[in-house]
């Protein structure tokens, strides 16, 4: 009936072939959240020393990148260490901030991005009024209180970029449970910063 | 079986999109209805037009403003006008407007008329110092008088102010200016600028007591106190969607006609970056158009063109008699040939990259491009090295290595692997860059690759007259609208060269021509004899020519003589040519070219070094002499009768530019990407697993079949 009747040989090959291609992909796709919780641990200690006056302080020898902000998040147990720039090479790591919008510990408007499944799933779960703490290099910590979360297509979208007016807006890729990447919709979470 | 699970996951993407679109279609919609109520930032939806107000906070659609050009170009002269149309679309009653335009001209251009237009009167604008000018314009915007206000901001950069724009009113500010012709390889172009590029503005900001801040997306700062004046708002490139006032016409729309008269029979007519149309007129004249009716303001307008074969122009004079002055223009072609050919010298050439924010997009690619046939045609008697910059600068060797295969292989993996990021902080660079000095036998060159997207200019010319001593700088620029005022001073401060590379089709034979040139310069130690000493000639001092470059000159004085001669060193030979002046048809505006020649040269003067106060009264007699707009000058118009009620308050509005084309706006104020493929990765692997499972199972029942 069957036209195509395979040798056992054959589909010996090609079952070690599938076992070896799911295993790598397995371990590829496992290896970017272990990535990201590893290297988390690894930027804390480097956190630790950025506050006790250091710059530029490199979590692992050859990083490119170095650890600028801590973000916390009371009601999600969120405790992470934000990046330099938003790159593809550091979000693997940590959330990134974003260079050309103002610098950490200013008054305006901060932008920090993170991988939708790994470091900001937890953007999701955030509502209004949530508190979100961003803790600069000096030991100063700014309290923001969540405003508005919405979806932006990325190709229109736009953030303006206040000077004097806190702001923490935290960018992730939407929608969330999809696999494929490559999406052009954000989702994007803007606070206000509490006077002070 | 893979592939089956990619095209269940792409389907479930696709309808996840599409709920996605339709909740953001009613937010378009509303915004549509109300364009002109001031909104909040987080009022925003996807792609929403921005600009801010002098209201910290609140935000204002702006009017839209047309732009038409019309340029007539008579031999080596281009006369333009440019007319705008500011529109105040609110249909409110009680919504007077002042409107801000920040736009660029060429750096050479002279700015020389100022009319407003009202329906059908015109009202002449009037040169005044700049302060007087201003005072004029703020009091007539006071007693609700119609005003207009040219200023330049830089000498590439100018502003337009219009106030009393009545609801649903239009108002027409028409300014003339003139620039020359550029003549390099034996090719003429004109160049019109449509964008003010965002600029990297460094320093910290700060508030400045005597000078209200502009309305642009920067504050002033300590290292450019004008920061606020030169950086207009943004426009997103995709609010050509959404436009309240005309759903599909592109903010800033500009028309563009050209009556070009060369002056010798064309060979070749060129428009890189638009497309035109082009009707020629039985005397050999060519009148050019745009193909689209109008185009966004988002890349430079250029136009060259060449003339046929053997009739390229050796020597070109104009004069003109005006008051009691003599005006001359020359031109003159140093001879090109074999036999007068000099021998590539061996060169210590410094390249300089900007991997700045702003170069993101296609300038970073172009130049990298550039680079890497730069590196190319380097020969073993020369020696380089590989500077980048953006917030920080790094070096690729710690001094300048000799061409080897293993120090070329360096430099063109370190070339590849460059990524646009970051400010632009060029002086640590260009420090760097003329740091070195190179043994006595090589000839060191710098050469810059950048979009020059800097406030700073100033600073920046002093370090590189200061610093330049044995090296030679030539500055490329890079992209759809490099800052050109800084790159061409930057290299007339530097002794070299300033090239624009417009395009990625350009960068191959651009960068070929400007490697040609920098092999073998042509022409040294320059000077025109004959000239007695009431004369004043610009440029005082002639800088060296390079391959395909003409001599070129404006003379003033009460009596010019009848012949010069031009005299010069051919590698080691020297070279003579006279020129007659008598005899030549008179041509208008090369008054207006001299005098912006000398105010370029006063403006220069104290750089290097002169008094403020001397400098400003020297520009201020050639300026108002010539009606000409400068940094001390600005051109007024006035009209009479006042016609916003007096009890109704003005808004200020300032006009968005496009980005320049190419720039990327995500790398400004955009959104990263940011989904991994950890899940899709994980899934495709268990999918795997499981299909391995199945064949397995398969090959276990035919083994019991058998």
């Amino acid at each position: 009936m069957n036209p195509i009747r395979p040798t056992p040989r054959t589909l010996t090959a090609l079952t070690t072939y599938l076992l070896v291609i799911g295993m790598w992909q397995l371990g590829e796709g496992s290896w970017i959240y272990a990535k990201a919780g590893l290297a988390q641990h690894l930027l804390q200690r480097a956190w630790s020393r950025t506050l006790a006056g250091e710059t530029g302080v490199k979590p692992w020898p050859w990083a490119d990148t170095w650890p600028v902000a801590r973000l916390i998040v009371p009601s999600q147990n969120i405790d992470q260490i934000v990046l330099e720039g938003a790159y593809g090479r550091t979000l693997a790591f940590g959330p990134g901030h974003v260079e050309s919008a103002q610098p950490i510990g200013s008054s305006g408007t901060i932008i920090l991005t993170g991988h939708r499944d790994t470091h900001f799933r937890f953007l999701q779960r955030l509502e209004r009024n949530d508190v979100i703490e961003l803790e600069a290099p000096t030991g100063i910590r700014r309290r923001y209180r969540v405003k508005e979360t919405r979806i932006a297509d990325s190709r229109s979208a736009s953030i303006g970029i206040e000077q004097d007016q806190p702001q923490l807006v935290l960018v992730t890729c939407y929608p969330f449970d999809s696999p494929m990447p490559g999406t052009v919709w954000r989702y994007v979470v803007i606070t206000e910063g509490e006077p002070g | 079986m893979t592939r089956h699970l990619f095209l269940r996951a792409t389907l479930a993407l696709g309808l996840s999109l599409g709920a996605g679109s339709l909740s953001l279609a009613p937010a378009c919609g509303n915004e549509l209805e109300q364009p002109d109520q001031t909104i909040g930032l987080n009022e925003v939806k996807g792609g929403r037009l921005l600009f801010k107000t002098n209201q910290p906070g609140r935000y204002l659609p702006a009017p839209t403003l047309k732009t038409e050009v019309r340029i007539s170009v008579t031999g080596l002269i281009a006369r333009a006008t440019v007319s705008q149309e500011f529109l105040n679309p609110s249909p409110d009653k009680n919504s007077w407007t002042e409107g801000i335009y920040v736009f660029p001209l060429p750096e050479t251009a002279a700015v020389d008329h100022l009319r407003m237009k009202i329906g059908e009167r015109i009202i002449e604008g009037q040169i005044k110092e700049k302060a007087e000018a201003k005072k004029v314009y703020e009091q007539a915007k006071q007693e609700g008088k119609r005003t207009s206000l040219v200023e330049q901001e830089r000498p590439n950069i100018f502003t337009t102010s219009v106030a009393n724009i009545g609801p649903g009113e239009r108002i027409t500010v028409e300014i003339e200016y003139q620039e020359t012709i550029r003549y390099d390889q034996g090719a003429f172009s004109l160049r019109f600028p449509m964008v003010v590029g965002p600029r990297y503005i460094p320093g910290t900001a700060v508030a400045m007591e005597d000078q209200p801040p502009g309305n642009g997306w920067s504050l002033d700062t300590d290292r450019v106190p004008d920061a606020s004046r030169i950086t207009p708002p943004v426009q997103h490139p995709a609010h050509t969607l959404i436009n309240p006032i005309n759903p599909v016409s592109p903010i800033n729309p500009v028309s563009l006609s050209i009556d070009l008269a060369p002056g010798f029979p064309l060979g070749k007519l060129e428009s890189p970056y638009h497309q035109i149309l082009t009707i020629a007129e039985p005397d050999g004249r060519q009148h050019l158009t745009l193909r689209e009716d109008t185009v966004p303001a988002d890349r430079d307008f250029v136009l060259t063109w060449k003339p046929a074969h053997g009739q390229a122009p050796t020597v070109s004079v104009f004069r003109e008699q005006r008051g009691n002055d003599q005006y001359a223009f020359l031109m003159a072609m140093p001879p090109v040939g074999s036999d007068h050919q000099p021998t590539a010298v061996a060169r210590e050439t410094i390249f300089v990259i900007d991997t700045s924010g702003s170069m993101s997009g296609t300038s970073i690619e172009q130049a990298k491009a550039a680079l890497l046939l730069a590196l190319n045609r380097l020969t073993s008697q020369d020696r380089f090295n590989v500077i980048q910059f953006n917030s920080v600068t790094h070096v690729l060797f710690s001094q300048a290595q000799p061409v080897k295969p293993e120090t070329l292989r360096k430099a063109v993996h370190y070339v590849e692997q460059l990524k646009a990021n970051g400010g632009t902080e060029i002086l640590p660079a260009l420090k760097m860059a003329l740091k070195g000095s190179a043994p006595t036998s090589l000839l060191r060159q710098v050469i810059f690759l950048t979009d020059g997207q800097v406030g700073n200019e100033d600073e920046l010319f002093e370090i590189i007259r200061t610093q330049l001593g044995t090296s030679r700088l030539f500055t490329i620029g890079i992209g759809s609208a490099p800052n050109s005022h800084f790159m061409r001073k930057a290299a007339e401060f530097g002794r070299g060269t300033f090239t624009h590379i417009g395009s990625t089709s350009e960068v191959q034979a651009q960068m070929d021509a400007i490697f040609r040139k920098l092999e073998r310069p042509v022409l040294t130690d320059l000077r025109i004899e004959g000239l007695d000493g009431q004369i004043e000639m610009f440029p005082a001092r002639i800088p060296d020519l390079y391959e395909g470059e003409p001599v070129v000159v404006v003379l003033k004085g009460p009596a010019l003589p009848e012949t010069v001669t031009i005299q010069g060193m051919i590698g080691s030979a020297p070279w003579t040519t006279s020129i007659t002046l008598k005899n030549h048809e008179p041509r208008e505006g090369l008054s207006v070219y001299w005098a912006r020649q000398k105010v370029a040269a006063l403006m220069d003067q104290q750089r290097y070094g002169q008094d403020e106060t001397a400098t400003k009264q020297a520009v201020l007699d050639v300026a108002l002499a010539h009606h000409l707009v400068s940094k001390y000058t600005s051109l007024v118009a006035v009209d009479v009768t006042p016609v916003r009620p007096l009890d109704k308050t003005l808004q200020a509005h300032a006009m968005k530019t496009n980005l320049p084309d190419g720039q990327d706006y995500q790398a400004i104020f955009g959104l990263p990407q940011t989904a991994t493929s950890g899940q899709l990765q994980i899934l495709l692997g268990l999918a795997t697993l499981l299909a391995a499972r199945v064949t397995w199972a398969v090959r276990a029942s035919r083994k019991r079949v058998a």
